[in-house]
């Protein structure tokens, strides 16, 4: 039998191949023409002396000359690294809760998870200086209840940037983690403990490994976005705690010294593009993806298994002794309540921002001293605020869908395609998470002034498109990893053309994916500030650059309430659409 | 390249349409009312109190005396980099912006900004630091420091005391930034206002070193500060005048400090080769009105350049002014040259320094 049919699979992958190879042409365009082109040019600059134009290595000499550029980039590898694992830890029990749970209550629980997002990074970050500063509320409980005498030293340290920056990519890690967990199958797990595993063993060999793919691209999701932070470190770190997006930002903005952040850009691309080789060599990058299976050879399989089984052990005896200590009932409890702690660790911010958006202080300041609408007056009063959000919802709309689309068919071009330049095209459409987005914004102001698209909301789309790309690839080829393309070719053998394949059977079955990537590349969008800082100038603006033009000199509530509006509308509309997909898929 | 030198006979003729366009609309008011001669500026100021205050002192009086029409925009802190790609990619988002004498110079030097048309000996009573050439200063800015009356016991009066962690204990901020520190470093270590640049950059390290362990935030932004002040975060801190002033109208029981203030001028500049360069000079002109200008201290608690303003700003007010005769006396003016030239190697240094 399969003597037979091997021949003529092989020369029909073949052909599907060529073809499906052709769905990442648009996309790599896209990049070519609106990241490529600009951020080469920028990066170009690094390598001419600015006065004479000619070709000079100035600049790089003088980064070697001083050891602090690669202190800092040291410092931004940590931050971003421990990031990455807080993330996954805190992450990885919240997604296995939530991919357990059945389907309409999942939504909901989703919408809580979520709520980190709907709040700019601006008012997130004075939230929790509110909660940890030195008079803030953790302190006022634990020095008003006895528990310490001294204010404990919660913010501008690492800790303090740690809080802010786990919150903003919990969300991340979770939604990466989800669609793998959610397309495991269950009866694996059933059928190991049939065959005599032990819950843990069956939980860590069979449950944990195939979750893996999750989790790795996960990890390498949240570690790349973290490269670029500006805001939290500053607001939030120490006098140590400088990330080398900061000193970027100092040099185009400040010093006016484009030749050295290009210089510096470069540095933090080299390291960035080395630490996701170095990612591929350990985790395989091919887990993300999505590309030739993860069935590591040899040793490293080995080493992993015997890892996990290692972690099975231990997690048996930790659940036997919470078993004996808290009771059967207890211990089942243990999950729930640390999801329960992690969505509480989410929200905290946003709910804190819904009493100071009713303050009668002109300061954010908790408790407030009183309460009226003063604030959401000035908002509503204020053509200026309602005028950005709308441009803000609709370039987030227009971005999502662009970029859904593109990371789509690349990412189904990618599934479908066996060859070693699969490897490349992925590693290409991930290029402008690795790339600061002040490079990028820099670069796309250029292009853009030139051929008429600055100040407009098509600038606007096309710019966070860019960024929201690799997003929407990951997610996409996360979960086709997970998908059987059997099921395409049994559509094939049953005579559906190519479009109706994708229409009447893979679309359907990843609509799950689909929903996540628009969600993420909406969000992208939605409280996106570097490239709107370039790109909207004068009087088109987002919400996010109205809020930060609002508080570079003087932060008022008004930032509280617009965050309150936003809330309330996003979470309506995603009610709106949870319904909507809940009710057509009882419906179908 | 074949596109802009195909571009260049069109702008030409376009720039020279433009000058025809202002020379007519200079004309017009008298000839012909003001209806025909509105131009519509876009001005970019800092945004935030900066909005409102200016609207009421300059943009309505402007466009009232002139029938011309003054949309305003926020610009960054440092709007160097939108400045120059404007200029050299000619597409004018906007057509006067506010500058600090930081960004003047920067600009300057790369040959970005044009001429504002009229010089010191047109308005006399105008500070001279605040007109040049190229900039006319609208307001002053003073970096001094404030402290929280209800936390700190005895009353701190110089920077040699704010750096006195025996004496005058209490958490501290400071910048994280070398502009300002190191002077204040400097003048903490007994080094007269009048003698302070060339910076001694060894000797303010090293004043620097002393009181680094004790620093509990470094702040970088304006609106940080007020909040470190307001919430009690720290218990003094340097700043930007009107950002602690905020906090202190607001209620927060704290005092500022203008014993051995740095001050430092904003102002408007126009970019390289604008579009409607007339009307924009003859809007900076207007702003620097001593009665317009006494409007903004109504909210802005920063000094108006021309000194005689104060004729009609009330006693009260002007004390917390930078510009009033009383403060003005104790403090000096930031060293914009000093820095222009040092502050990449500076700047680097303090990172360093920072980190270890």
């Amino acid at each position: 039998m399969s003597a037979v049919a091997a021949p003529s699979q092989a020369r029909e992958t073949r052909a599907f191949r060529f073809g499906a190879l052709w769905l990442a042409v648009p996309g790599l365009l896209f990049l070519a023409v609106f990241f490529v082109w600009p951020v080469a040019q920028l990066l170009g600059l690094s390598l001419f002396d600015p006065d004479s134009g000619k070709p000079s290595i100035a600049t790089y000499q003088r980064i070697a000359a001083t050891d602090v550029y690669l202190r800092v980039l040291g410092i931004t590898f940590r931050i971003a690294g421990y990031t990455a694992l807080y993330s996954l830890l805190i992450g990885y029990p919240l997604a296995y809760w939530l991919s357990r749970l059945p389907d309409m209550y999942r939504g909901r629980m989703l919408l809580f998870v979520m709520v980190p997002f709907w709040t700019s990074y601006l008012v997130k970050t004075f939230a929790w200086m509110i909660v940890l500063g030195r008079s803030g509320i953790i302190n006022s409980l634990a020095m008003g209840s006895g528990v310490v005498d001294q204010p404990l030293p919660l913010l501008h340290n690492e800790f303090g940037v740690m809080v802010g920056m786990v919150h903003a990519m919990v969300p991340l890690a979770v939604m990466t983690m989800l669609p793998v967990m959610a397309g495991i199958d269950r009866r694996l797990v059933q059928a190991a403990q049939t065959l005599g595993a032990s819950p843990a063993h069956a939980f860590w060999l069979v449950y944990f490994k195939l979750s893996l793919p999750g989790v790795a691209a996960a990890g390498l999701l949240v570690f790349i976005s973290s490269l670029g932070f500006f805001i939290v470190p500053a607001f939030l770190g120490g006098r140590r705690e400088t990330m080398l997006a900061q000193l970027i930002i100092t040099q185009v903005q400040e010093l006016l010294n484009w030749p050295f952040a290009g210089a510096l850009a470069a540095m933090m691309l080299a390291a960035a593009l080395i630490s996701c080789w170095v990612y591929d060599r350990v985790f395989g990058i091919s887990t993300i993806a999505g590309g030739a299976a993860q069935v590591g050879t040899g040793r490293i399989r080995d080493l992993g298994l015997a890892i996990l089984a290692v972690l099975a052990r231990i997690a048996g005896t930790l659940s036997r002794l919470a078993q004996t200590l808290l009771g059967r009932r207890g211990s089942g409890l243990i999950l729930p309540a640390f999801a329960w702690l992690v969505i509480g660790f989410l929200v905290l911010p946003t709910l804190l921002v819904i009493p100071l958006a009713f303050t009668s202080s002109q300061f954010l300041e908790f408790p407030p001293p009183g309460y009226g609408l003063t604030w959401f007056r000035t908002y509503f009063e204020s053509p200026l605020w309602i005028q950005a959000t709308i441009r803000s919802f609709l370039v987030a709309f227009a971005t999502a869908i662009a970029a859904t689309a593109i990371g789509g068919f690349t990412a189904l071009a990618l599934a479908n395609s066996r060859t070693r330049w699969s490897g490349l095209i992925f590693a290409f459409f991930l290029a402008p998470m690795i790339v600061p987005r002040i490079v990028i914004a820099v670069g796309l102001f250029y292009l853009f002034a030139r051929i008429g698209l600055v100040a407009t909301d098509l600038g606007l789309i096309i710019g966070h498109t860019v960024l929201a790309i690799p997003f929407t690839l990951v997610t996409m080829a996360a979960v086709l990893k997970g998908y059987d393309q059997r099921l395409d070719q049994a559509a094939a053998t049953l005579g559906a053309n190519r479009l109706k394949t994708l229409t009447g059977v893979t679309i359907p079955l990843v609509k799950g994916g689909l929903v996540a990537a628009f969600l993420f590349a909406f969000i992208t969008s939605f409280d996106e500030l570097t490239i709107a800082i370039f790109i909207s100038g004068g009087v088109k603006t987002t919400l996010p650059k109205q809020m930060w033009d609002d508080m570079i000199l003087q932060l008022n509530p008004t930032l509280a309430a617009v965050s309150v509006v936003v809330f309330v509308v996003v979470t309506v509309m995603l009610l709106l659409a949870e319904r909507f997909r809940s009710s057509s898929s009882s419906a179908s | 390249m074949t596109s802009s030198m195909m571009n260049k006979p069109n702008r030409r003729h376009l720039l020279q349409l433009a000058g025809g366009v202002a020379a007519g609309a200079m004309l017009a008011p008298a000839l012909i009312g003001r209806a025909s001669a509105a131009t519509q500026i876009i001005v970019a100021d800092p945004g935030g109190p900066f909005g409102p205050a200016f609207r009421k002192a300059f943009y309505d009086p402007f466009e009232k005396a002139t029938g011309n029409k003054v949309v305003n925009v926020a610009r960054e802190a440092e709007p160097t980099a939108q400045f120059k790609a404007m200029v050299e990619t000619k597409s004018y988002t906007w057509d006067v912006c506010t500058l600090t004498l930081s960004a003047r110079d920067i600009l300057a030097g790369q040959g970005l900004l044009d001429p504002i048309g009229f010089t010191h000996a047109d308005v006399p009573k105008l500070m001279p630091e605040a007109i040049s050439p190229l900039f006319m200063g609208t307001d002053v800015y003073s970096t001094v420091f404030a402290y929280r009356t209800d936390r700190v016991k005895t009353a701190p009066a110089s920077w040699a005391d704010f750096f006195n962690v025996e004496k005058f204990p209490g958490r501290r901020a400071l910048r994280k930034n070398p502009i300002d520190t190191l002077e204040q470093a400097l003048l903490a270590d007994g080094v007269p206002l009048d003698k302070l640049y060339p910076l001694d950059v060894d000797r303010a390290f090293k004043v620097l070193d002393k009181i680094k362990p004790h620093v509990a935030v470094w702040w970088t932004g304006g609106a940080q500060s007020t909040q470190l002040l307001q919430s009690g975060e720290v218990d003094m801190l340097p700043g930007w005048n009107a950002r602690l002033q905020a906090a202190i109208d607001g209620g927060t029981p704290a005092k500022i400090v203008w014993n051995q203030g740095l001050y430092s001028i904003e102002g408007w500049a126009l970019p390289k080769g604008g579009p409607k360069a007339e009307v924009s000079r003859q809007f900076v002109r207007f702003c620097s009105d001593p009665k317009a200008q006494a409007l903004f201290t109504e909210i802005l608690a920063y000094g108006p350049t021309n000194l005689d303003a104060y004729q009609t700003i009330p006693a009260e007010r002007a004390k917390v002014l930078p510009t009033s005769p009383e403060n003005l006396k104790q403090m000096t003016i930031a060293d914009e040259a000093w820095w222009s030239a040092n502050r990449a190697k500076v700047s680097e240094r303090f990172n360093s320094w920072l980190l270890t």
